[in-house]
């Protein structure tokens, strides 16, 4: 049909062809509007009309276009372009305009494969037949045309012309078309064509809003006459698709400041794309085709995928990022919460419909694929944060995807239980009952060896974990539970892992405890169970049913007995009880302390040394300790008398002194602190508490300790034995003989790791229910676990290794 | 607390975690090994064993 408008032909004869073109547009009207029900097909009639409009604003003569639905139903269009042509159409007869009006096929849209210069280049409307089939399915049209300062008129009935187009007067300064029709509808008669002629704002305001992002700087006004009060909306975009990315995503949170702008041309496309993430797990991408929106994609959106998914795939490899996180993902993961518009201009495009969900021109795929591939590398490169957290998202999606997929796997392995499908390095227990059963988590395949002998096998089963080392870049060992001992424990466990499958009703034992050894290595396994119990399987620590074992670190043996000693504080206190055995310690005033009175004092040592181990190494503890005794650190003693201060202190110092020792003297320091100097063989010996230390809250602390002392030590005191004594002058005297008393006749074992006890002494100390002591694992520990986790971890990408160097001595005494 | 990976307010349906996504996440790296505490300690002769062939490369001198 096509070939009608370009045949040159009589008038009468062409114009019965023109009439039976548009009577088949009447007769299916289907086939060039859509459905004519369900308001579909009306809204198409405006958009026919307006995107002419647009096609005079895309070449640059039309800033506007206006949208106004009138009281009486009927809609009109106007641009502000250079006018429809009026002047006589040669190969028709009659004016130009009329033609457009009553000829499928007809306008300048058509020419665009040729240069004949009246052509639009790439047309916006192209959405089938052009204005003339709204003509032919109106029951009036109307046609305004400014044009070279003159306002022209022509009016249409049924798609006929009965008014031609006619000179109204003079509009000096005016310029554009404007289409105003009443569309044919069954409410006006009974062979109308649409049911009904309800024009929604929202919808035209939808679409119209699509086209004004699409064509940056056009601005459309819609108007809607029909309520009491009328409804005016601006439509106005400079941004383009930018500003469409953001319009989509403007309740979402995106991950990136300003969305990802590409535009440029291939082999005649124009390809124009902005893309950003946001927050969710959506994908919402919007391919357009001459500003048309393709439901069902094609072409475009398969090139736009491809070289997506390409450039990031590309940028997690070289960025060392995937292998880090060892996850290769997919196009389905790069896209979740991408939103993306995507918008080709194409001289010819085909579809796989009349519809136009879908784009078969097979040209524009490379042309895509190519432009999105090196603009989104050179994004990448200029963007390397931003790439990262991009890059970041979509592994975490693959890590969502693969984790889920994985955990059914396990979980449906764990299904058909029986003995077979248990790990093989699980030492099972015979009772099947699992209120009596007990998993013990060993760390190590010897510590597991000695466990499995010296258990019970009724109920105790022993499975050995062992913690990988890892080698990473930088020649760093870090400690790991590998995949295959996380999947060895879910299965032993036998609840299944991930928030569908976990099932705490089918746990196979109700006492899990973690038996690791009490060095750094122990306490990085301990952590790693723990963080993972607490953030995978919370309800077993809510339940109780997480224990941590308690295995002792020392051994002490006198003469026949043997005692285990679970750390430094219990072999301290066993010392000195050991040591307080038959020990009076008399003072000069002749007052005897002994038994649970000297416990109590030596208890007050304890904590005198604690504090003094406080203070940096580089200040003499000798003198900060008989300093404290003095009394020089008592609140508001420096800032009183400091040279009487001083004097005291140099005192004390003489009393404690040997004879010839003596000759201590105290002087104020510029910094008012306080020098102490002796002479000692011809050498004069200096010792300095400076005015900082003096007054530090540690100094102060260790005051208060001294002053609690209860006078003990004011002057020196005898620590008497049966057979001999020795002189005390402070705490650390005291603490010093009494542990040395409690060491003698002694022998100590220390155990580096629980493989060093064999399977008796395991059973005696760690295994056996009547002698052991088990802590159970609450979730407040477990907070702070995690805590401790999160920060030895540091960032998995970027492991923050200052952190553990400075908090070494935490993680060795960590203790839950 | 706060959810552990993304850091949002935990939801008590998900705890620690604040989502789905979240926990899956999590389990992603416990399945494939990915947490590993940096530690200082020697190598022992048997941890060597399970050290990859790649990273032996690494340590040899060219």
């Amino acid at each position: 049909m096509a070939e009608v408008a370009r045949k040159p032909a009589e008038y009468g004869a062409d114009s019965i062809k023109v009439l039976r073109g548009l009577e088949a547009v009447r007769k299916r009207p289907g086939m060039y509007i859509g459905d004519t029900d369900d308001g579909s097909g009306l809204h198409h009639m405006v958009y026919e009309v307006v995107d002419n409009g647009i096609d005079e604003a895309l070449a640059g003569h039309a800033t506007a276009v206006t949208v106004k639905i009138h009281a009486d139903n009927s809609v009109s269009v106007r641009d502000n372009g250079r006018g429809i042509p009026v002047d006589l159409h040669e190969e028709e007869g009659v004016s130009a305009a009329e033609v457009i009006m009553t000829q499928l096929h007809a306008g300048g849209k058509f020419n665009n494969t040729d240069d004949s210069g009246n052509a639009y280049k790439v047309s916006g409307g192209l959405h089938g037949v052009g204005v003339s089939v709204v003509n032919a399915l109106s029951d009036w049209l109307e046609l305004r045309v400014w044009r070279d300062e003159t306002e022209y008129y022509a009016r249409f009935e049924n798609g006929e012309t009965v008014e031609h187009v006619r000179e109204v007067g003079p509009a000096p300064g005016q310029k554009g078309t404007e289409v105003r029709f009443m569309a044919s509808s069954k409410t006006n008669r009974e062979d109308g064509t649409f049911s009904n002629l309800e024009y929604s704002f929202k919808t035209l305001e939808t679409r119209l809003r699509e086209l004004a992002f699409l064509n940056s700087g056009v601005r459309i006004i819609i108007e809607d006459e029909r309520p009491a009060e009328p409804l005016v909306t601006e439509l106005f975009y400079e941004g383009g698709v930018r500003e469409f990315v953001k319009y989509l995503d403007r309740s979402k949170s995106s991950i990136m400041a300003e969305p990802i702008y590409m535009i440029g041309e291939r082999n005649g496309i124009t390809v124009e794309v902005a893309m950003w993430w946001n927050d969710t797990y959506h994908e919402n991408v919007l391919p357009f085709t001459n500003n048309i929106p393709q439901r069902d994609g094609g072409t475009h959106l398969a090139g736009f995928r491809g070289a997506l998914t390409r450039t990031i795939n590309l940028y997690a490899q070289s960025s060392g990022i995937a292998k880090r996180e060892k996850i290769d993902f997919t196009g389905d993961d790069a896209r979740e919460g991408l939103t993306c518009v995507l918008s080709v201009k194409v001289p010819d495009p085909k579809f796989s419909s009349q519809t136009k969900d879908k784009l078969v021109s097979s040209e524009v795929r490379p042309a895509v694929e190519n432009l999105v591939n090196e603009k989104m590398a050179e994004w990448f490169e200029e963007n390397p944060t931003q790439a990262r957290v991009i890059v970041g998202k979509i592994i975490e999606a693959a890590l969502a995807r693969e984790a889920a997929r994985k955990a059914r796997e396990l979980t449906r392995r764990k299904t058909a239980l029986d003995v077979a499908s248990l790990p093989g390095k699980l030492a099972d227990c015979q009772e099947r009952d699992p209120a009596k059963s007990e998993l013990f988590l060993v760390e190590g395949d010897s510590a597991g060896g000695s466990a499995k002998q010296g258990r019970s096998r009724a109920n105790q089963a022993v499975l050995p974990l062992k913690g990988k080392i890892l080698n990473v870049e930088r020649a760093r060992f870090d400690r790991m539970l590998g995949s295959q001992e996380i999947g060895t424990l879910i299965t032993a466990l036998g609840t299944g892992i991930g928030r569908d499958e976990f099932d705490i009703k089918k746990l196979r034992y109700h006492k899990i405890v973690i038996m690791t050894d009490a060095d750094v290595d122990g306490a990085h396994i301990r952590t790693l169970l723990l963080t993972f119990f607490f953030r995978q399987m919370p309800e077993l620590i809510e339940g109780g049913y997480l224990y941590i074992a308690q295995p002792p670190l020392y051994k002490v043996a006198r003469g026949k007995s043997e005692v285990y000693l679970k750390d430094q504080a219990g072999l301290e206190d066993y010392l000195i009880a050991m040591g307080l055995e038959g020990a009076v310690l008399r003072l000069r005033d002749g007052t005897d302390i002994a038994g649970n009175d000297l416990a109590r004092v030596i208890e007050g040592a304890r904590q005198f040394r604690r504090v003094l181990d406080a203070f940096p190494t580089h200040y003499p503890r000798a003198i900060l300790e008989q300093a404290a005794l003095a009394g020089a650190f008592d609140a508001g003693k420096a800032d009183a008398d400091l040279q009487m201060l001083a004097d005291s202190v140099a005192t004390r110092l003489d009393m404690v002194a040997l004879e010839y020792e003596r000759g201590w003297q105290g002087r104020i320091t510029q910094d008012h602190g306080i020098r102490l100097a002796r002479v000692l063989r011809g050498v004069e010996e200096v010792r300095t508490l400076d005015g900082a230390v003096l007054r530090s809250g540690e100094a102060r602390r260790l005051g208060s300790v001294a002053g609690q002392s209860g006078g003990v030590y004011r002057d020196p005191s005898r620590l008497m034995r049966k057979d001999r004594d020795q002189v005390i002058h402070g705490p650390t005297d005291l603490l010093k003989a009494i542990l040395s008393e409690g060491e003698k006749g002694l022998s100590l074992q220390r155990y580096k790791g629980l493989g060093e006890m064999n399977p008796e002494q395991l059973w005696e100390t760690t295994l056996d229910p009547e002698a052991r002591t088990l802590l159970q694992v609450k979730v407040e520990d477990l907070a702070e676990a995690d805590d401790i986790f999160t920060k030895l971890m540091g960032d998995v990408v970027e492991p923050r290794r200052e952190f553990i160097q400075q908090n070494a001595l935490n993680v060795e005494h960590l203790d839950f | 607390m706060s959810c552990p990976i993304c850091a949002k307010p935990g939801d008590p349906a998900y705890r620690p975690f604040c989502s789905r996504r979240c926990a899956d996440i999590d389990l992603g790296r416990w399945l494939k090994g990915s947490y590993a505490i940096p530690s200082d300690d020697p190598v022992e002769a048997e941890d060597l064993q399970n050290i990859s062939p790649e990273a032996d490369e690494r340590k040899r001198p060219h």
